[in-house]
């Protein structure tokens, strides 16, 4: 007997120019207490779907079709009032970015209360503290908290809080929409056994939303596959794993990365020696620390003194790993030139970057480039992709003429496998995500660098593109001998990639060394919690708990091990 | 993908004129505020200037017929106390108000353009003293100021000489708005990128930033020049203004001055009345259409 039945779904949106079928005639089942997972890429509809449910698809989409049954009641026929109704009572909603999903002006008690009031229930004082104090434990969050506004909270606590706010009235459907996916995996793993936990002891129905598969591997247990709006695959996810029989979904499966079949890298025991050589670059005891000046509000360092030299004459991808706030961008922006160290100095080619002047701040200039996080930001939406591509070659004089210019495009885009005669001449909306990223990698290439930053640069492409791009980084440091920073919170990738790990926490080098060793056989507690944190595409294998007490432990001494020809990382 | 999609009309070109054109007349059908905002300021400036080619606007100065006429054939909007052809004042007085408006609201947007440009770019001492001092002049009553001015300078006035005086003030809130737009433009990854490829903080704020800040600079523009208009008319108003200058404020300091509203010579107060009604009310509409270009927030998804 299911409690959710979805027959026929079909959802339009509407443009000056032309119709999208959004999601196109969908049906599914979910029983009660199912964990369902709705997976598919960016534009494949399943948020749509999802929000479809609760009806909140916002103009210019409209639902054109279709019926979901909860019981008896017909979500998509209920009128203005009865749709207020259902919202919260019978389904409810947690939202992606708990940040922006949460009112700043209001305490956490009242905003979980407010639902409750705008259902009109009528709950004495005693009653609604009972009720507060009740969905917060079931959280896991302290009782504390409902006093507390969302700016006091982690990011961690405030996805608890907003499922806290969506189980208040016990709906029978709970709506997820990726809501871990702005955590780090040690919150994220929190997050969601509270978020399974909750749902279990409610017994209703939850749709994850998502395009991780190694989440819904330890989370779901039926996923939905989406493709361009129409379901591909609807299988319990064991089947899925095993034997997928779309090969839409077997791509999703085999797109996420597993430890312990990396390819080996060539050229591991050759010369460490190669201190002779000047270097190409070296960090001094460099650190930064954000917010002092002359009315200091408190100082936040955001890295360590670290140093670290890397030779001109082995090009080597260097993982800097850590979460949101480890001191990783901050790093990467002071390699780039785009922010200036507090204490200790930056050396490109063994002068300071603060010293470099005319022709030697032209080459460092050139020789040192970036891919950035979001394809979206990193085109001028004013100007064609030919000005992003082209202007850079001018400037350092690296080519001149219209026919110069265009045929060293032409290579550069050959090399990430675009063709320029479709690139050049479009502007940057009127391409994908993954297009505009393997164009900036194309961009890097053209510039002949020798140091690469590439900070974050898969994680807001849609899965099925990353590993073409990562594999495009590599081939960056092979074919042209360039040195990678790839800079990432994901330890899989950076496990596959990388010839040399650093893990960051909060400004400080905890661990470092050849990826077989650090993530494989981590030995710093911090890294050991990241990756016992990381969920494996594989439905077998249990996730892991972690000890409640971790957190006392990660301030341990660094565990550096391991060296690779070219990279020396000195202890602090 | 293909079946997903429908097409149902034509999908306009950027690239090519027709392109252009109906990409822009489709934006004009949806935005009826600022349609309507342009064909009263169109109306105005025809107005101002089909009309010198009909009636000579010589005749806008003192002494050009009979003193307090009603309409006739002769003088079809009558003329003043001071035997002005009130048409003549109208449109010369149209096109005056005008040019101050947009001469001291250019000045206006080019100062304080520059200068929020220059103070969010470059941050730091710049920043910190350029925000310091519109901050603090932003709570000077502007009216105050000018009266003080224009008091000083005011033998020999012209309208062009308004315009300047206005200017002195008009930079504060462009600098202030642009400041802003700039900070949240500075952090994006493009300017990163431009800074990679090699290019100078001019050409990073000119070439890069200011393209994408284009909507905004026109509808700062637009409220630059209400601004200016309404502060030209108030001097004027005072009898602050250019003595010798038929511009719509002067006309109704004249009105104000020679008691029309006594003398019952409704012919001379309703036209500069009207004008100046038309004139905000499009200057108004035009802004509104054109905040939704302007400001993100608003801006609906084509």
């Amino acid at each position: 007997m299911s409690l959710l039945r979805v027959r026929d779904l079909a959802v339009d949106f509407f443009t000056s120019t032309k119709v999208i079928h959004a999601v196109r005639g969908i049906g599914f089942d979910i029983a009660a207490g199912e964990r369902v997972g709705l997976v598919g890429e960016s534009g494949s509809g399943k948020t749509t779907a999802a929000l479809a449910l609760m009806r909140m698809i916002r103009p210019p989409g409209c639902i054109v079709a279709g019926t979901a049954h909860l019981d008896d009641t017909d979500l998509l026929a209920l009128g203005p009032e009865q749709v207020r109704d259902a919202r919260l009572r019978l389904v409810s909603y947690v939202p992606q970015g708990a940040m922006n999903a949460l009112n700043p002006v209001l305490r956490i008690g009242e905003q979980i209360l407010d639902g409750v009031v705008d259902h009109d229930i009528a709950l004495l004082k005693g009653e609604r503290l009972a009720l507060v104090e009740n969905v917060l434990s079931s959280v896991g969050l302290p009782l504390g908290v409902a006093n507390l506004f969302p700016h006091e909270l982690s990011g961690g606590m405030k996805q608890r809080a907003c499922i806290a706010i969506a189980m208040v009235l016990k709906p029978r459907i709970i709506i997820a929409d990726e809501p871990t996916s702005a955590l780090d995996v040690i919150s994220q793993r929190q997050v969601m056994k509270t978020l399974c936990r909750v749902q279990e002891e409610m017994g209703c129905g939850l749709i994850m939303i998502g395009h991780d598969m190694g989440l819904m591997a330890q989370v779901a247990d039926r996923i939905i596959v989406m493709r361009d709006g129409i379901i591909v695959e609807d299988a319990p996810v064991r089947e899925l794993f095993q034997r997928p029989r779309h090969a839409y979904s077997r791509m999703l499966i085999d797109s996420v990365p597993t430890l312990g079949n990396r390819a080996e890298g060539a050229g591991q025991a050759a010369d460490i020696a190669t201190d002779e050589k000047e270097p190409l670059l070296t960090f001094d005891a460099v650190s930064k620390t954000f917010g002092s000046g002359l009315f200091g509000r408190t100082k936040k360092t955001a890295l360590q003194p670290c140093s670290f030299r890397l030779a001109s004459d082995h090009a080597q991808i260097i993982a800097v790993v850590g979460q949101s706030g480890s001191g990783k961008t901050t790093m990467a922006r002071m390699i780039l030139g785009l922010e200036k160290p507090s204490s200790g100095a930056i050396r490109y080619r063994g002068s300071a970057l603060a010293d470099l002047t005319g022709g030697a701040a032209q080459r460092y200039r050139r020789e040192v480039q970036a891919i950035f996080q979001d394809p979206y930001g990193s085109f001028n939406p004013f100007y064609k992709i030919d000005h992003a591509l082209a202007e850079p070659l001018i400037r350092f004089g690296l080519a001149s003429g219209r026919k110069a210019v265009h045929a060293r495009i032409e290579e550069a885009c050959a090399a990430v496998g675009l063709k320029a005669s479709e690139m050049l001449g479009r502007f940057p909306h009127e391409l994908s995500g993954g297009q505009r990223q393997r164009l900036m990698v194309a961009r890097a290439l053209l510039l002949r660098p020798r140091l690469i930053v590439a900070d974050e640069p898969v994680s807001m492409v849609d899965a099925s593109l990353r590993m073409t791009i990562l594999q495009n980084i590599e081939a960056l440091k092979n074919d042209h001998r360039i040195s990678i920073v790839y800079i990432t919170h994901d330890l899989a990738t950076a496990y596959h990639v990388s010839d040399y790990v650093l893990v960051l926490h909060e400004g400080r080098i905890v661990e470092a060394g050849p990826p077989e060793d650090v993530i494989q056989a981590p030995r710093h507690p911090y890294t050991q919690a990241l990756v016992g944190a990381i969920p494996w595409p594989d439905p077998q294998r249990k996730w892991p708990d972690l000890p409640i007490n971790m957190r006392e432990q990660w301030p341990a001494p660094a565990v550096l091990r391991g060296r690779v020809p070219g990279f020396e990382l000195k202890a602090a | 993908m293909s079946d997903r999609v429908v097409q149902i009309a034509e999908e306009p070109d950027w690239g090519s004129w027709r392109g252009k054109l109906l990409e822009s007349g489709r934006y004009l059908a949806r935005n009826p505020s600022l349609v309507a905002g342009l064909v009263l300021l169109g109306a105005l400036a025809v107005f101002a200037g089909l009309g010198r080619l009909v009636v000579d606007v010589a005749t806008a100065a003192p002494l050009s017929g009979p003193p307090s006429q009603p309409p006739s054939a002769a003088f079809p909007l009558g003329t003043d106390a001071q035997g002005r052809n009130l048409i003549a004042v109208m449109i010369e007085g149209t096109w005056l108000t005008l040019r101050t408006g947009i001469v001291a609201g250019a000045l206006g947007i080019v100062a304080g353009g520059a200068l929020g440009f220059v103070s969010a770019y470059i941050g730091g001492a710049a920043d910190k003293v350029i925000t310091w001092a519109v901050d603090v002049l932003l709570t000077v009553p502007a009216i105050l100021f000018l009266v003080m001015i224009s008091a000083v300078v005011q033998t020999g006035l012209s309208s062009m000489g308004m315009a300047l005086i206005i200017a002195v003030l008009a930079w504060r809130r462009p600098a202030r708005q642009i400041r802003s737009q700039m900070l949240v433009m500075r952090s994006s990854g493009y300017v990163d990128m431009a800074k990679l490829s090699g290019a100078g903080p001019m050409r990073i704020i000119f070439l890069e930033i200011a393209p994408n800040l284009l909507p905004f600079l026109v509808s700062s523009f637009v409220t630059a020049v209400a601004a200016a208009i309404l502060a030209g008319i108030g001097l004027e108003a005072m009898g602050l203004g250019p003595q010798n200058e038929p511009t719509l404020g002067m006309t109704v300091f004249w009105i104000m001055t020679f008691s029309a509203f006594l003398q019952g010579l409704w012919w001379w107060i309703l036209p500069p009345v009207v004008i100046l009604i038309v004139l905000f009310v499009g200057l108004y509409l035009v802004n509104a259409g054109l905040d939704e270009l302007a400001n993100p927030r608003l801006r609906r998804r084509v």
